[in-house]
């Protein structure tokens, strides 16, 4: 059990981390989401003591700077190639475990169960950024820690590699352990999480289970297809309805049940040939979440002035 | 502490740069009485020759092996930033003063020893080359090569404060060669100017040049005193030798509140 309290970060006059509190429980892995520049990593930080600021933290009820031997107890990916180049992946551990009374046995153990095994005498700067992070999940797993703390653990990785950390994590999860992972990929987190803490800008946006989030950052739409669709929409519109035309010619209804559309297009003799609901994705409940608190946002493209001039006008 | 120990051994014995760092600066050493027994081994030792000969000319400028050594220390801190292994470590070794005395006690004893060798295979040299090395352990001589080894190990420690200092290895290097070479060099030189005679009382506190003292066989001959020259009231051997400890505390009692402070 992971459980923060008050955190608070601030570099000069941006506050990057505001007052976060929120728990993470054993047994199931909980999503860390956040736009870029959300506070995410820094809210990692600052849980392990890397970072100064206020509030607190407890893994099992123990502040990490208090843990003796704290790779046995709570296990950490936070950067993704943060190895000597020169020092061989093996030695990379073997070093880590000497801080923690780990045997030179569980090295080999952990970098056979990554897939590392056949290279752990090479050097990591050889090493892709999918291979590095299997690298990183190896040190996370070197004291078999009750609690896992992982920052975009999937960066890199390609689909398979993908699909084998989030089997590994569920594993983990289902061992008991508490995994508490930050990820940027949505459609990872709605395969992988049970439960969400969501920050934007360093605020809480929510903290709760993955359906819970969706429900309440998006609305379900009712989807209806019609040969005279111009007639049903304007009666939809008529009893309150927002209606909007989707791509294929299809009505897509919001604020208004489908039962409620049913009845309707019967009472106006309307022919339905698709009467259906859709329920909203986790990245558009993100999207719908955090699209008021995005730290960096690209603006439109826009066209290179000279095509608007007709390429003429070089003064 | 013993955990961390451990830790900074492993990680100082699985870099190759500290195996040929070591190897070339005790190589350079044992080139100088290698180089004068084949040149002059008709000449008799005096003990000058004999601590050129032990500890590689250091009486010419800061010691080959403190060079290379020195280096080894600002890797020790610089390399935690340079290449971003800082976190991993706090995060296997949380307790920060701990990690930072465990860098020092390891650093120091792997200088000690490495220095004490490499005089041990220079007076090999020597005893290939004149058959003997005498006074090795008669004063002036074995308090210069007292001095030496003291020279050695907080030269190493002073780089390894500033790669803490400075998060990094390029600024450590800089100011660990520059101020005793050009910095240190410029401001004695001007002491010698009349319009510059203010500088004559800072001569005796400049931290590497007081650091060398403690090397020196005959430190009548280093005072400089006589007719024409400034009066730099230089300290004895070991006062010159605390002048400097005195900087490399300050240098690592800095770094490492500021470590203690700062996010990693």
């Amino acid at each position: 059990m992971i459980t923060a309290e008050g955190l608070y970060k601030r570099y000069r006059k941006t506050v990057a981390v505001d007052r976060l509190t929120f728990e993470v429980r054993p047994g199931v892995v909980t999503g860390f989401l956040g736009p870029n520049g959300s506070g995410k990593s820094t809210t990692m930080r600052l849980m392990l003591g890397l970072d100064h600021g206020e509030g607190e933290t407890r893994f099992d009820g123990e502040r990490f700077t208090d843990i003796r031997r704290p790779m046995n107890k709570v296990g950490t990916l936070l950067e993704a190639k943060p190895f000597h180049p020169t020092r061989s992946a093996r030695n990379h551990l073997r070093m880590l475990a000497a801080a923690n009374g780990v045997g030179d046995k569980r090295v080999d153990e952990v970098m056979e169960l990554v897939g590392l095994a056949a290279v752990k005498r090479k050097k990591p700067k050889g090493y892709s950024l999918g291979m590095a992070q299997r690298l990183g999940l190896a040190q996370a797993l070197l004291g078999d820690p009750r609690i896992l703390l992982l920052d975009e653990p999937t960066n890199g990785l390609d689909p398979h590699g993908i699909h084998w950390m989030r089997d590994m994590l569920k594993h983990l999860a289902s061992e008991g352990r508490t995994i508490f992972v930050s990820s940027h990929l949505l459609s990872e987190m709605q395969l992988m999480a049970d439960e969400l803490v969501v920050i934007g800008r360093g605020n809480m946006l929510f903290n709760g289970d993955v359906d819970q989030f969706v429900r309440e950052f998006t609305q379900s739409t009712v989807i209806v297809r019609s040969p005279s669709a111009d007639a049903l929409a304007s009666a939809l519109e008529g009893a309150g309805a927002e209606v909007v035309k989707g791509e294929d010619g299809e009505l897509v209804v919001s604020g208004m049940e489908i039962g409620a559309v049913g009845h309707l297009a019967f009472t106006e003799n309307v022919e339905l040939s698709e009467l259906s609901t859709r329920s909203a994705s986790l990245e558009e409940a993100f999207m719908s979440a955090t699209g008021a608190s995005e730290e960096f946002v690209a603006t439109e493209p826009i066209a290179p002035a000279t095509e608007k001039t007709g390429g003429a006008d070089h003064a | 502490m013993l955990d961390a120990l451990r830790y900074e051994w492993t990680r100082l014995t699985t870099l190759r740069s500290t195996y040929w760092l070591i190897g070339v600066g005790v190589l350079c050493s044992l080139a100088i009485p290698v180089i004068a027994g084949i040149a002059v081994n008709e000449e008799p030792l005096t003990s000058e020759t004999v601590a050129a000969g032990l500890n590689g000319g250091a009486a010419f400028g800061i010691p080959f092996l403190a060079v290379f050594m020195a280096i080894i220390g600002i890797f020790t801190t610089g390399h935690e930033y340079r290449h971003g292994t800082i976190q991993p470590t706090l995060t296997a070794l949380p307790q920060r003063s701990r990690l930072v005395a465990a860098k020092i006690l390891v650093v120091a004893a792997v200088t000690v020893a490495v220095t004490v060798a490499s005089m041990a295979l220079n007076a090999v040299a020597l005893l290939v080359f004149w058959g003997e090395v005498p006074g090795l352990f008669e004063d002036p001589l074995r308090s210069a090569l007292l001095g030496y080894v003291l020279y050695t190990l907080i030269y190493t420690l002073v780089g390894l404060g500033l790669g803490l200092l400075f998060r990094g290895v390029p600024s450590a290097l800089v100011v660990i060669f520059l101020v005793p070479l050009i910095l240190e060099t410029l401001i004695f030189g001007l002491s010698f100017l009349p319009m510059a005679d203010w500088l004559v009382p800072v001569v005796k506190f400049l931290p590497f040049m007081s650091g060398a003292r403690m090397m020196v066989v005959d430190l009548a001959v280093q005072d400089m005193s006589g007719p024409g020259m400034p009066d730099f009231d230089f300290f004895g051997r070991w006062a010159s030798g605390g002048v400097f400890a005195v900087f490399a505390a300050l240098i690592i009692t800095g770094a490492w509140i500021l470590f203690k402070k700062r996010d990693a």
